[in-house]
């Protein structure tokens, strides 16, 4: 006789991923592209084979980056950590690089330590800057790695969305053709993650808060798209991860503007909010999924969006909700509708966002605002203004500064030095919770 | 309709859009639309779209519903009022962008609002 | 770092001439160390010294406070100090008024930082705290060691010309101004530990308070305005020539009801602006334009509205306390209601 109640009990659906780090000490060009004792040599002519394969890159050069050097990168695109897939289904930016196939279990080895960090200028302004040392260091989780850098050149004429999607193909490119020489490798450190399914979670959990991360995603049009498993986040209805998804890139960025508060690829990889949740996973709290919702410019699908992020969070029978936001403006609003939907079914929500408060600090932080929002962690004012030392050498191309957001004309001075609003530095105040900048 | 001040969203939209294009501020716009807001016109769009921020972009279009429903409608009244707020407490930057620059500030506000036009093509 | 002159300011209680009975003692000043200061000389050690005290009456503070403000201010300036210090007030209500102002006052008149410390629900700390630097206490004097605890090392910074960090880094209560600063978790480790406490309904403190909005319900719109009785109100300080009622320029105490029966136009003979936060040369040469009684007149005459109340109703926004504005709010309409007023044009600047 079929038992329903006790199918329930013993079948177990849930999805391990074991992360494996591989760390990278350092960074060299050599005659074949391998990793030995920490060390990553690349073969820079094989890559720039591989990222020319797009006829729309006209030339790239490759340079490299590391910690407490005087070194500048701008304009920043994407930053990008390799990883590879050793078992499990799929391949890592599954719909984009990797097959469609659903990922998020069996093994994943990342490379800890470094990234792909892809450079370029695609449109005029805003595409930010990672200081390699300096005041500016400590507001970019990105000078703490050894940066592989690509700085891509488009062909003459090309339009800027087929410029911006040739560039990003060219650091996945470059990020799995890295990723695959630890293929063979053990990693240093091994890392589990378990989702269990909703019977589960609450046999194995019964007293503990069922906990979900509901991250809104950017998703206007160019320079601010998201792409989850290759489909646009414009297009998506909220929906359901497991968390470990997006350690296999199943979430990447097509936006970098402004840089200081976008999620670069390398943010999505390593969500921090997905990592402390998972951390507290079976002790304090149940970790019971990652819900995925949009930020459309137009009004209507602000409000559809919300409510299915609402009702999923109480369908799921969720305790509470982490609420984190990505850009300024306008998804202030989108933050907002969420936090008061969702609280409106009884389920308790702190948010993470930033602040535009102003160069002195005085504005109103957000676009809008609720009482119900009780509950919120900020990444810090984003227009507080900074002075940037001359760097010994800038990777990129420096002239672009003027155009970053949060700069004019006069940010530049002859002496290389830049003065800008810190919404130039690339992650400073990320909304996932990524650094550790805040405001009071 | 949609108001702008982009020429590109003016020579770029469907023909079947109806466009309301004026040479003029950013500011200008957000002020119009929230003199449309006040005479009963919807807000489609959030005026704040984009992340390149308002000191920056001289470019902006906002899409508001062909007529007026009579009745004033408050949600789209605090909205563009909240932009303008927002608006006014970033610095005022000089804008000296060169033409390429203003060009792609044009091709990234056009995306912005050709995207919004694909979700009600249904 | 040469020492750093610091002029302290007390009431009549902490300087132990006496109690309530007397709250009225004029201001006086005395060099060196008063009362509390010698909590503050032992925090301060050699970096700084309290060189003169200034005492006055809570009483004869707040009834007095231009001359009050005046004499104490003369006798800041003459000390020449690098900091001033105000209290600490706990909770006495007027001696947190006498603080506020007076610290407020010595930081925007004289250019000196200033620093003063009083219970967050003293009437004083709601007033001032935007306005100068402001370390909440306990409710009584049993709090000052922790209070000069966290005001001592502040004040040297302010002193000193030191960058001054976010609220919770320093001390002082926020005063809507963001400062960034690095903590020491990351925000998503601060984020999920804040949601434990708030799933536990253990407290738990918001990085970024809302602000608040006061919602009003709009009533539904007037059925016919040509019918309507409408009444007027301004909170730009229009009132009649010479200010009868004597309206104060700003922190409005009272609001005055003035009759403009057989008055069709405003005009500078007849009418001023009170009003203290805007410039009122436009306003006094023509009070219509905050008050339009002239256009009303004309809607009036065109039969586009009933008929405008006989009666108008003035006090002046400027720095005026939300509860005291809400006072007169409810007392207008109240009058407006019984006067059978249906509609009312609030006018502001």
């Amino acid at each position: 006789m079929y038992n329903i109640a006790e199918r329930q009990m013993e079948r177990s659906v849930i999805l391990k991923l074991e992360l494996g780090y591989i760390d990278i000490k350092d960074i060299k060009f050599a005659d074949k592209s391998e990793i030995k004792d920490g060390i990553l040599y690349v073969n820079t002519e094989e890559l720039k084979k591989l990222v020319l394969e797009d006829e729309d890159i006209k030339s790239v050069a490759f340079d490299i980056a590391k910690p407490g050097e005087s070194v500048r990168i701008t304009p920043v695109k994407d930053v990008i950590e390799p990883r590879v897939k050793i078992s499990g289904r799929g391949g890592v930016f599954p719909g984009v690089i990797g097959p469609v196939d659903t990922v998020g279990d069996g093994v994943t080895y990342a490379l800890r330590g470094m990234a792909v960090v892809t450079a370029g200028k695609i449109v005029g302004f805003q595409e930010g800057l990672i200081d390699m040392s300096g005041p500016g260091a400590a507001y970019t989780p990105f000078s703490k790695l050894n940066n592989l850098v690509l700085v891509c050149d488009p062909i003459d004429g090309i339009k800027q969305h087929e410029y911006e999607h040739a560039v990003r193909f060219a650091g996945l490119k470059a990020a799995v053709y890295l990723g695959e020489l630890a293929r063979n490798l053990k990693a240093d450190e091994t890392k589990v993650f378990e989702t269990c399914g909703i019977v589960e979670g609450l046999t194995k959990y019964p007293g503990l808060p069922r906990v979900a991360y509901v991250q809104m995603l950017q998703s206007q049009g160019l320079m601010h798209d998201t792409y989850v498993y290759g489909v646009d986040a414009k297009k998506i209805v909220p929906t359901i991860l497991h968390p470990t998804e997006s350690m296999d890139g199943a979430i990447l960025s097509g936006n970098c503007v402004s840089a200081c508060d976008k999620n670069p690829t390398y943010v999505h990889e390593n969500n921090s909010v997905v990592a402390d949740l998972f951390a507290e996973h079976g002790k304090t709290l149940n970790f019971v999924c990652q819900i995925i919702t949009n930020e459309n410019v137009y009004l209507a699908d602000k409000r559809r969006s919300s409510d299915w992020t609402a009702k999923l969070c109480k369908m799921l029978n969720l305790d509470g909700v982490i609420l984190s936001q990505e850009g300024f403006g306008n998804p202030d609003t989108d933050l907002i509708m969420n936090c008061k939907k969702i609280e409106a079914e009884g389920v308790k929500v702190v948010m993470i966002t930033d602040e535009y408060a102003g160069q002195d600090g005085k504005s109103q932080s957000l676009a809008d605002a609720d009482a119900v929002a009780d509950a919120c962690v900020t990444a810090g004012n984003a227009n507080q203004v900074i002075v940037l030392p001359k760097m010994d050498k800038v990777i990129g191309v420096v002239e672009q500064v003027p155009k970053l957001a949060g700069s004019n004309e006069h940010s530049l001075r002859p002496d290389g030095t830049i003065e800008a609003e810190i919404q130039i530095i690339t992650g400073a105040t990320n909304e996932t919770g990524f650094g550790t900048l805040s405001a009071r | 309709m949609i108001i702008t001040n982009n020429p590109l969203v003016k020579a770029n939209l469907p023909e079947e859009t109806k466009i309301v294009y004026m040479k003029c501020s950013y500011k200008d716009i957000l002020i119009k639309v929230r003199d449309l807001c006040y005479a009963g016109f919807l807000l489609k769009t959030h005026p704040l779209s984009g992340s390149v921020k308002p000191n920056e972009t001289p470019y902006k279009s906002i899409m508001v519903s062909d007529a007026s429903t009579g009745k004033t409608d408050f949600d789209s009244c605090e909205l563009i009022s909240n932009a303008i707020s927002t608006y006014e407490k970033f610095a005022k930057l000089p804008d000296k962008w060169p033409k390429e620059v203003l060009l792609d500030f044009q091709v990234v506000d056009l995306s912005l609002m050709q995207n919004a036009l694909k979700s009600i093509d249904l | 770092m040469t020492k750093i002159k610091v002029v302290h300011y007390i009431n009549q209680f902490f300087a132990q001439i006496g109690g309530e009975e007397k709250a009225d003692i004029k201001p006086e000043i005395r060099q060196g160390i008063v009362g509390p200061g010698m909590a503050f000389k032992a925090a301060f050690g050699d970096k700084a010294e309290i060189v003169a005290t200034i005492i006055c009456g809570d009483s004869y503070f707040n009834e007095n406070i231009d001359e009050a403000k005046k004499t104490i201010l003369a006798w800041v300036k003459k000390e020449n100090p690098d900091l001033f210090i105000a209290g600490p007030a706990f909770n006495a209500g007027r001696y947190g008024v006498a603080c506020g102002t007076i610290a407020a006052a010595v930081k925007e008149e004289l250019g000196i930082p200033s620093l003063t410390g009083m219970y967050t629900e003293n009437p004083g700390a709601d007033m001032f705290k935007d306005k100068v630097y402001m370390v909440a206490t306990k409710n009584s004097a049993a709090g000052m060691r922790d209070a000069v605890k966290i005001m001592a090392p502040l004040a040297l910074k302010l002193g000193n010309h030191e960058p001054i960090g976010a609220s919770c880094q320093e001390g002082y209560i926020p005063n809507g101004i963001r400062v960034n600063f690095f903590e020491k978790e990351r925000g998503s480790e601060r984020a999920v530990k804040m949601l434990l406490a708030k799933l536990a309904g253990k407290p738990f403190t918001t990085e970024y308070p809302m602000p608040s909005f006061d919602r009003v319900e709009p009533n539904p719109p007037v059925a016919d305005i040509t019918k309507a009785k409408i009444g007027i109100v301004t909170s730009g300080g229009i009132v009649p020539k010479g200010n009868p009622d004597h309206i104060e320029s700003s922190s409005a105490s009272k609001f005055g009801e003035y009759d403009i029966t057989g008055v069709n136009d405003l005009t500078s003979e007849t009418f001023e602006t009170a009003h203290g936060g805007y410039d009122p040369v436009y306003a006094n040469e023509d009070p219509d334009r905050v008050l339009p009684v002239d256009v009303l007149r004309d809607l009036e005459k065109e039969g586009k509205i009933g008929s405008l109340y006989n009666k108008y109703y003035a006090t002046v926004g400027n720095g005026t306390a939300v509860a005291s504005a809400k006072k007169y709010g409810a007392e207008i309409a109240k009058r407006f209601l019984d006067a059978g007023v249906q509609a009312v044009i609030l006018t502001s600047t």
